[in-house]
């Protein structure tokens, strides 16, 4: 029974960064209704930001969190301007294979310029493992828990008490009305896309002291979101939380009872289960792929 | 209702090349872009066909690829054998997904193909005792028909070429029989043609199993052509997305855009991999992002791909000339 509270610390620990993914992906999903195929490429290329700040210019990586949020924003805001705005209206299919040609495009820029090596940032608390009751973790992880919960709450407040955060829940229920009330839902876009790709990139320079860094690591993590998205039911960010720890909890426990070889098998699994048995997600409404356009 | 005789040239040019080309270089090109187009016409088939947008479509690829290379390797039986196996090992997972796209609808049903798709990723590349793991799966070289040990490029065209005829005369059956039509309304309108009495499920879950099992058929040419199957590549995005940009390219539900599309993104994919393999390990990756931006600016400024493009502008040139 010793393992048990090492599992649950793992969980709660893995869980907030999933968290933190799901979280961007839901909300652009929910106001846009787009799913982001590139949310992986951003965590990436954020990865990538903490490394190069912290190979060039000795920048630890939560000193470059703080600074790089406002770049975060702005390349949110610019590829929502170059890439996504065309295809707003247009058909699900096109803004697939959008977000799709936007992944590929990102994840072979980085592949180009900065080749497949695996790269890491070795700080000095790398190796600082925390024991407490029984239960043993790395600094770095609960930095970026404790990190990633705070940023998720702070999403949820804004989300629900700031104007722009009601903007934002008023277009996602009714892209029309909200027009005819005089909001800009062209810039509600904006915001919220480069919202979810600040979210992403928070979360992709928080896990930069933990994983290595090469040109396909945003597809592990992304499509844990996905599965956590989903899970919680598309669109919705107290499901997609939830859902994190549930897919976090499957990966632990599973990694601790098979083996770390199949646990992704695990989530996998668990994913198509649900897209066959509940689609909506455990919360989340039949059809919502369809909602407020 | 596009016209055959253009596909007709394209097939017989396909075919006679070999009579005339000896150079190794242009009939390897030739092969690939028949294979790269016959898996994106059976793409064609269920995502240009029957709308059902799948990014999943390597694992059919994959299955076919793994089922031809263990028959051969394994078990030293024909990997056409193994082809008809795999054939109908993804039919049967094309009836899942077929199942799948009945409940979920847009990136829903996307997500669901990529998962699969990562399943067998990770099947492939760790169930060590049966599929050998992520080193892959060398083919041996057989000599023969039967075994598909064909040294001789010009015997692959040929082969190939039967597989594309086939995936060609599939979809040309799709744009000219009933239940082409009936498969058309279900991709426009499904509440509508369900309205209708027509079987939008069955036809569905149809077009999707036909399209499986040709990808399979791909698959297991591709792994006896190349010699080599690698679980991270054939049941990677990467090559799904690469079918499914193929047909784009081409013209989603058009017959004869999948081989078009293929020609162009085989000879652009090798001219750049010729031209920027050699210089820095990373280069390689310039052609991934062309496709990346082919696929965002052909969905955005030429949904209708080249053989609708080239549709347009002719019909226009008509109507110009009859109009005083």
């Amino acid at each position: 029974m010793h393992v048990i509270p090492q599992l649950i610390v793992s969980t709660l620990l893995l869980g907030g960064i999933y968290a933190l993914i799901a979280v961007g992906l839901t909300l652009i999903f929910g106001v846009m209704r787009v799913v982001n195929f590139a949310h992986g490429e951003f965590l990436m290329l954020a990865m990538y930001v903490a490394f190069w700040a912290f190979s060039l210019l000795h920048f630890d990586p939560y000193l470059t969190l703080v600074v790089s949020l406002p770049l975060f924003f702005a390349a949110g805001w610019a590829s929502y301007r170059a890439v996504m705005r065309p295809v707003i209206h247009a058909s699900h299919n096109v803004q697939i294979f959008t977000t799709v040609g936007l992944s590929i495009a990102l994840q072979n820029l980085a592949l180009v310029l900065w080749t497949a090596d695996a790269r890491f940032v070795r700080t000095d608390y790398y190796a600082v493992v925390v024991r407490i009751g029984g239960a043993a973790f790395n600094v770095a992880q609960i930095v970026a828990f404790v990190v990633a919960v705070g940023f998720t709450a702070g999403l949820f407040a804004f989300m629900r008490w700031s104007y722009t955060g009601k903007v934002m829940r008023a277009t996602a229920q009714d892209r029309q009305a909200s027009a005819l009330m005089g909001i800009d839902t062209d810039r509600v876009y904006a915001v919220t896309w480069a919202v979810g790709i600040v979210c992403v990139g928070a979360a992709g320079v928080l896990l930069a002291p933990i994983y290595p860094v090469y040109p396909t690591a945003g597809l592990q993590f992304v499509l844990i979101a996905y599965v956590a998205v989903v899970l919680g039911g598309l669109g919705d960010m107290v499901g997609a939380l939830i859902a994190a720890l549930v897919v976090a909890a499957v990966e632990v426990i599973g990694s601790y009872v098979i083996g770390t070889a199949w646990k992704e098998v695990l989530y996998l699994l668990l994913f198509i289960g649900i897209l066959v048995v509940r689609p909506a997600g455990l919360f989340g409404q039949r059809g919502a792929e369809a909602l407020g356009t | 209702m596009s016209a055959i005789a253009p596909a007709v040239v394209f097939f017989a040019v396909a075919g006679l090349a070999p009579l005339v080309v000896r150079d190794a270089f242009l009939l390897d090109s030739l092969v690939l872009i028949l294979i790269w187009g016959t898996s994106a016409a059976a793409w064609n088939v269920a995502g240009g066909y029957a709308g059902q947008i799948s990014l999943g479509h390597s694992a059919f690829f994959g299955l076919g690829a793994y089922a031809a290379a263990l028959f051969g390797a394994r078990w030293e039986l024909s990997p056409w054998l193994g082809l008809a196996v795999g054939a109908v090992v993804a039919m049967a997972i094309g009836l899942v997904i077929g199942y799948l796209s009945n409940r979920l609808r847009g990136p829903y049903f996307v997500l669901a193909t990529i998962a699969f798709s990562q399943v067998l990723l990770i099947v492939g590349s760790r169930w060590r005792g049966f599929t050998a793991g992520s080193e892959g799966i060398p083919v041996p070289f057989r000599p023969g028909f039967w075994t598909l040990g064909i040294a001789d490029k010009r015997v692959w065209v040929w082969i190939v070429l039967g597989l594309a005829v086939l995936a060609y005369l599939v979809q040309l059956y799709l744009e000219r029989a009933r239940r082409g039509y009936q498969l058309a309304a279900v991709r426009e309108d499904e509440d509508a043609a369900l309205s209708l009495g027509v079987p939008a499920r069955r036809l569905k879950v149809a077009a999707i199993c036909v399209s499986a099992a040709l990808t399979a058929a791909c698959g297991a040419l591709w792994a006896q052509y190349i010699g080599f199957v690698d679980p991270f590549y054939v049941f990677s995005i990467d090559l799904s997305v690469k079918f499914a940009l193929a047909a784009i390219i081409g013209g989603l539900g058009t017959a004869l855009g999948p081989f078009l599309g293929s020609a162009l993104v085989t000879t652009v994919e090798t001219y750049l991999r010729a031209q920027f393999g050699g210089i820095g390990a990373g280069l390689v990756g310039i052609y991934l992002i062309v496709y990346g931006c082919a696929l965002i600016v052909m969905v955005r400024w030429v949904p209708q791909g080249l053989v609708g493009w080239i549709g347009d502008r002719l019909r226009r040139r008509a109507v110009a000339r009859v109009a005083p």
